[in-house]
């Protein structure tokens, strides 16, 4: 018995070691006070290392069940908790030294952040409701704060409340599917689902299996419960929003697809038509949305929207090659997405952030290597070839198409141009838009973020696409 | 250092070169920049000539080194490689030492310019590429060289990109060489497709089993090699400025004139005749193709030669004249005569670019003057350039004594095209027009060669000239002409050598008695060619024919512009119709104006006015953008900021697709 | 007298939740209303996780409801948290306010 629960707490180590040293720090900051700040994300930057280098040696271990199948590590577990861990360190990093800079630093942000990964830890390895309700409470309640860390900014507060009464709501929505879901079915575990779905109501389960969705449509921000996402945006802190536009998003699409391909395969034809109908709406709002947007956090919150609905349109697909597509996409797009919040971050005018198109204007004359990074960023994002961001939406539309799914395929290419629009907007803004008042120094820190994501995006991902590719295979062949 | 080592280096020390000045000449500075590209250039040259040198005594066996796979895609491969047989040994030496001579000398010219880094960089780099074309050993890389010194040959036309002439020049030739590209390239994919490969090597021994095939074109049947052989050369008349698509050269001339001097009249506008050469195995087996050769060239000989008596812009005259002996070696080559176009273009190049860097003196010693009418006596003034320009001319007018080895380089290599043409025209009509056409052109070349001499440096000096350049120069230059500084002197004095003893010297080897060890079958001469053979057997006055009518020429020169001063400026003014269709080059670019450029236009306007605008833009991005712009404000406004809209939203979403679900499965459905 | 079954936990399970939804988007004057009905819908949530735990026989059930009430409480707690920095920063907390951002 013992030997059971020390085994399994090993092959949990990711996540007991993350809650463990999330406490920890948390009393030394209580104790210490907002002097360790510093000390205390970096110690968290190292946790999160840690963490990522104990799943690195787990790598190939066959999948483990844990906790009576409350979660299970495996390659898609790992490939997510990998991204997860990697993004949060990266947004600790990029927010300790903003917050530093704007007066802002306290302890709780790296200790919130190793909290919301361990949600998002448990998210994508999720293997029964519970555990997967348990791991989107953990992300959000420490994503809410976050959205309102900016205490004495009434546009943070505001976006903490609504993204708070939103995520409420739909974390309300989310359980109600849950319940009916176990109520007609009687099982929790997401095998045990499948397997008594033959003989449950089809009806009940659908219905529950919508709700749920929608709960889960929130939480990656596809419309049409994508209505918090500009107001959040624009009000957060930014590197609290580069982070929200990565990590949580990659883990919500893994979790999405495990339960819809291990739990519901039976139940394809529906959910399928649920998220093209997603899809679709998200490509949508969030296309047309940012076209008339003058704030880039909130453009690129409508860029999120549709760029989620083109990482569904694979997932619709509703194969292995559609989950391995989704993930090489929503790997481009966390990186390119922090990537561009990064570079928001690296200057200011007079200590205020650019944050508007005016404030771009002409940044090409004045931060050349900026307006650079910015520009390979913002031409990946726009999907042109041969940056990443093509190659991302080339794996999703070749899995709608080979799936049989022309017509989406088709409305993703139209929605993709016309998202395409506001990229271009920006550069051109940026290059040849008059204004050249002067910025502040350079935040290297952010600096860099944005530079290795632009080269990302760039010549490195050609290195990488052929490693990401299989890896991604590999994970999304789990399911199936 | 062995062969295969001085090939290599020959071939990339320009490059390094261009390197050097194209991205560190800021750095480096103006001189050094200079420097090390002409010294770079110089040793490329050493090597060339060290090579050339071997071959040419028959101790280096022809060789291809093969430096990388370019592509490798199916059953199609391409490599770069350097190609070594006396064919591009010959243009090894042509080009690197026409280019090391304009480097030289453009540290002189170009001393006022302010962009001597980036002028430095294209010429290395224009010679790279042309030493990339001439040692290709397979289509890919030749159409790559092709292109290159296309490229370069455009920076460079444009070089003063400041002046709306040099600029359009630059288009002009850019535009004009597609066209001849387009033939050029459709001729190279039909030879894939006909031979399975591009390599040479393995691409000619094949061609003598497919002589026969034909194919449909066009919806007529045509012999393969002919049909070849014709879009091969289109792409060549477009690069040598032949008849009908001659008309960029003339305007290229907008470029420095040490550009002039080496790629429009010693390198690029040769490689033409340098392909069709190369390709002599595919021409040999097409002789409609030949036909064509031999017409175009000749015309072209006879026509430029025309345009060029009555031109006044003293590199004009040189321009249409090299254009008038590019056609020599086509139709040199045509007639089968390859190695007496080869040899053409071989002394050609020397005094070619000598009268040009002689033209380029004038025009430095004149402050950028290049109107032949505002010149005159300049012979006291420049008495160096006048020497350097008359073994020019003389060269160019092929004097000599025929029937002896005594004359010019030009003597021995026209002598010889029109010997053969006379050779050849025994049995071939086509020939036959372009051994008179080529003696007519000789007797035209020598009066505007002449003209050109008597105008520029006999007779008074105009004191007009003084304030039609006032504008152009500095006030705190002395106006009076000067005679150039040695640094442009010395090319001068290295290509007058060239210009007077390079025919006597290879006479033998290129075209006469010991050809066949020279040339090593780099050139192919089909069992039934004898033309170079025949050409010893023809008869005494067509020896002398030559020579006469170029001395016509020389005496009409003489009268017109020295003897009876004036005559020529008084038919120039009369502008009788003979006059005006010569000054106006037979109205070419009027008539591409009237017919390609404004039917162009027209259709672009019909293409953007109705196509675009009202079509394409109307539906599409235009009426698309003013549609998404409304549907992203309705958006926009859905987005109210009100925390119980987005729940609405929210529920509204959800009970849709619950519906949706519920359809799905089965209640309502 | 009909016994009660699993029918009228889920009917008054579903009024509840309807409830709580509607509370969200009518309480437009005060935020605590809308905690207030967040709670009524995981409260309803509840109510659904016992029945069918009944239902089924199992604790399962039972058990999720435990962790949601757990959860909801953590949830009133941030959300209460929340609310405290919105008001400290406008000095009111009418649902109407919270709308600078939008667009």
């Amino acid at each position: 018995m013992m030997d059971v629960l020390v085994q399994q707490l090993f092959f949990a180590g990711a996540e007991v070691w993350l809650a463990v040293m999330a406490m920890v720090l948390l009393v030394v900051g209580a104790f210490v006070g907002n002097r360790a700040t510093a000390a205390i994300s970096y110690a968290s930057v190292l946790v999160l290392a840690a963490a990522v280098a104990f799943i690195i040696g787990l790598n190939g271990h066959p999948r483990v069940s844990l906790f009576g199948g409350a979660i299970s590590t495996d390659a898609l577990a790992n490939f997510g908790r990998i991204m997860v861990f990697v993004t949060a360190a990266l947004a600790i990093v990029l927010g300790d030294r903003w917050m530093k800079r704007v007066g802002l630093q306290k302890f709780e942000y790296p200790v919130l952040m190793l909290l919301a990964a361990l949600g998002m830890s448990v998210m994508v390895s999720a293997n029964s409701l519970i555990s997967l309700y348990l791991g989107i409470e953990m992300q959000s309640l420490a994503l809410y704060v976050l959205a309102a860390f900016s205490r004495d900014n009434p546009k943070s507060s505001e976006a903490g409340l609504k993204y708070f009464v939103l995520g409420a709501l739909s974390s309300g929505l989310l359980l109600y599917g849950i319940s009916l879901i176990y109520g007609f079915t009687g099982q929790v575990g997401f095998a045990e689902i499948a397997n008594a779905l033959p003989t449950s109501s089809k009806v009940g389960v659908v219905f529950g299996l919508v709700f749920m969705l929608a709960g889960l449509a929130f939480k990656v921000s596809a419309a049409p419960f994508h209505m918090w996402t500009p107001d959040v945006y624009e009000g957060a802190p930014t590197p609290v929003v580069a982070f929200f536009s990565s990590a949580p998003k990659l883990a919500a699409m893994i979790l999405t697809a495990r339960v819809l391909t291990e739990g519901f395969a039976l139940a394809t034809p529906e959910w399928q038509q649920v998220l093209i109908v997603i899809a679709v709406l998200s490509m949508i709002f969030g296309s047309f949305g940012g076209l008339v947007q003058g704030n880039i956090k909130r453009l690129l919150a409508y860029s999120s929207i549709a760029n989620m609905g083109f990482a569904l349109v694979g997932l619709a697909a509703g194969t292995a090659a559609g989950v391995q597509s989704v993930l090489i996409y929503m790997v481009i797009y966390m990186l390119t997405s922090l990537g561009l919040f990064a570079g928001l971050l690296v200057t200011a005018r007079q200590g205020r952030p650019l944050e508007s198109f005016e404030d771009f204007a002409g940044l090409a004359k004045v931060r050349p290597g900026l307006a650079l990074v910015m520009t390979l960023l913002l031409f990946s994002a726009a999907g042109i070839p041969p940056l990443a961001g093509f190659w991302g939406k080339f794996f999703v539309f070749k899995a709608a198409l080979d799936a049989g799914l022309v017509w989406l395929a088709v409305i993703g290419v139209v929605l993709s141009v016309i998202a395409a629009f506001y990229y271009l907007k920006l550069i051109k803004v940026m290059w040849f838009d008059e204004g050249d008042r002067p910025v502040d120094g350079i935040a290297w820190d952010a600096g860099l973020v944005a530079l290795a994501m632009a080269l990302f995006v760039g010549p490195i991902s050609w290195f990488v696409l052929p490693v990401l590719e299989p890896w991604a295979l590999r994970a999304a062949a789990i399911l199936f | 250092m062995d062969a295969q080592s001085l090939i290599t280096f020959a071939i990339f020390a320009p490059l390094l070169g261009a390197v050097i000045a194209g991205f560190f000449g800021r750095l480096i500075g103006d001189r050094a920049a200079q420097l090390s590209t002409t010294a770079l250039v110089f040793a490329a040259c050493a090597a060339s000539w060290v090579i050339f040198l071997q071959v040419f005594s028959g101790s280096l066996e022809a060789f291809t080194l093969q430096y990388l796979r370019f592509i490798d895609v199916g059953s199609f491969t391409a490599h770069w490689s350097a190609r070594l047989d006396t064919l591009s040994a010959v243009m090894l030496v042509v080009v690197t030492s026409v280019s090391a001579l304009v480097h030289f000398y453009s540290i002189g010219y170009m001393e006022e310019d302010p962009h001597k880094p980036r002028f430095f960089a294209y010429l290395s780099l224009f010679t790279f590429a042309m030493l990339m074309l001439v040692t290709a050993a397979d289509f890919m890389q030749l159409f790559f060289g092709w292109e290159g010194v296309g490229l370069a040959s455009y920076l460079l036309i444009g070089f003063w990109y400041k002046k709306s002439t040099a600029s359009a020049a630059a288009i002009k030739a850019f535009v004009v060489n597609r066209v001849g590209d387009f033939g050029f390239a459709l001729g190279i994919i039909g030879c894939f497709w006909l031979f399975g490969t591009i390599e040479f090597a393995e691409l000619f021994p094949q061609i003598a089993a497919k002589s026969d095939v034909s194919v449909a074109f066009l919806g007529m049947s045509l012999p393969a090699m002919d049909l070849l052989g014709v879009l091969l050369f289109i792409g060549a008349m477009g690069k040598s400025a032949q008849f009908f698509l001659h008309t960029w050269l003339p305007d290229a001339m907008e470029g420095p004139t040490p550009v002039s001097a080496l790629i429009h009249a010693a390198t690029m506008v040769t490689a033409g005749v340098y392909m069709v050469c190369l390709l002599s195995p595919l021409y040999e087996f097409a002789p409609v193709a030949k036909t064509v050769i031999t017409v175009v060239g000749a015309v072209t000989a006879l026509f430029a030669a025309t345009v060029g008596l009555a031109q006044n812009d003293i590199k004009r005259v040189i321009a249409y004249s090299t254009c008038s002996q590019l056609g020599y070696m086509f139709f040199a080559a045509g007639i089968g005569a390859y190695q007496a176009a080869m040899f053409h273009l071989f002394t050609h190049a020397f005094f070619k670019a000598l009268l040009f860097l002689g033209a380029g003196s004038v025009i430095h010693g004149m402050h950028h003057e290049q109107d032949m009418r505002n010149m005159g006596g300049l012979a006291r003034f420049m008495p160096v350039t006048y020497a350097v320009m008359l073994i020019g001319t003389l060269a160019i007018t092929g004097f000599g004594i025929p029937g002896t080895y005594l004359g010019f380089a030009g003597f021995f290599s026209k002598d010889a095209i029109i010997e053969s043409a006379y050779a050849a025209g025994l049995h071939n009509g086509a020939a036959h027009m372009a051994f008179w056409f080529g003696l007519i052109a000789a007797g035209l070349t020598a009066f505007y060669s002449w003209r050109l001499a008597f105008m520029t440096f006999h007779g008074p000096l105009p004191k007009a000239h003084e304030g039609a350049h006032g504008d152009a120069h500095d006030d705190d230059h002395h106006h009076e002409p000067h005679e150039s500084p040695m640094v442009m002197l010395i090319p001068l004095f290295v290509l007058s050598v060239g210009a007077v003893f390079a025919g006597y010297v290879f006479y033998d080897a290129f075209v006469d008695h010991h050809q066949a060890e020279f040339w090593r079958g780099a050139i192919y001469t089909a069992a039934d060619n004898h033309v170079l053979h025949d050409r010893h057997d023809v008869p005494g006055w067509v020896l002398w024919a030559p020579f006469v009518v170029s001395m016509l020429g020389l005496f009409g020169a003489f009268v017109a512009y020295i003897w009876k001063r004036g005559m020529g400026k008084r038919v120039a003014d009369r502008g009788g119709p003979l006059h005006s269709l010569f000054y106006n080059k037979w109205w070419f670019d009027e008539l591409y104006d009237a017919t390609f450029v404004r039917l162009t236009r027209v259709l672009g306007d019909v293409f953007w006015k109705v196509g675009d605008q009202k079509i394409i833009d109307g539906f599409g991005p235009n009426g698309f953008a003013a549609t998404a712009a409304h549907t992203a404000r309705r958006l926009a406004k859905l987005q109210s900021g009100f925390v119980y809209h987005y729940a609405f939203v929210m529920l509204l979403g959800v009970l849709v697709l619950g519906a949706l679900g519920l359809w799905l499965s089965g209640v309502w459905g | 007298m009909s016994s009660v079954g699993l029918p009228h936990f889920l009917g008054v399970a579903a009024i509840v939740f309807t409830v709580g939804v509607f509370g969200i988007f009518a309480a437009r004057k005060n935020i605590i209303a809308i905690l207030m009905s967040i709670e009524l819908m995981l409260l309803a949530v509840n109510i659904n996780l016992v029945a069918f735990s009944t239902y089924w026989g199992q604790v399962t059930g039972q058990i999720f409801a435990m962790f949601v009430l757990t959860v909801a409480a953590a949830e009133a707690a941030v959300g209460l948290a929340i609310l405290v920095t919105f008001f400290r920063n406008r000095g009111d907390i009418a649902v109407d306010d919270a709308s600078v951002m939008k667009g």
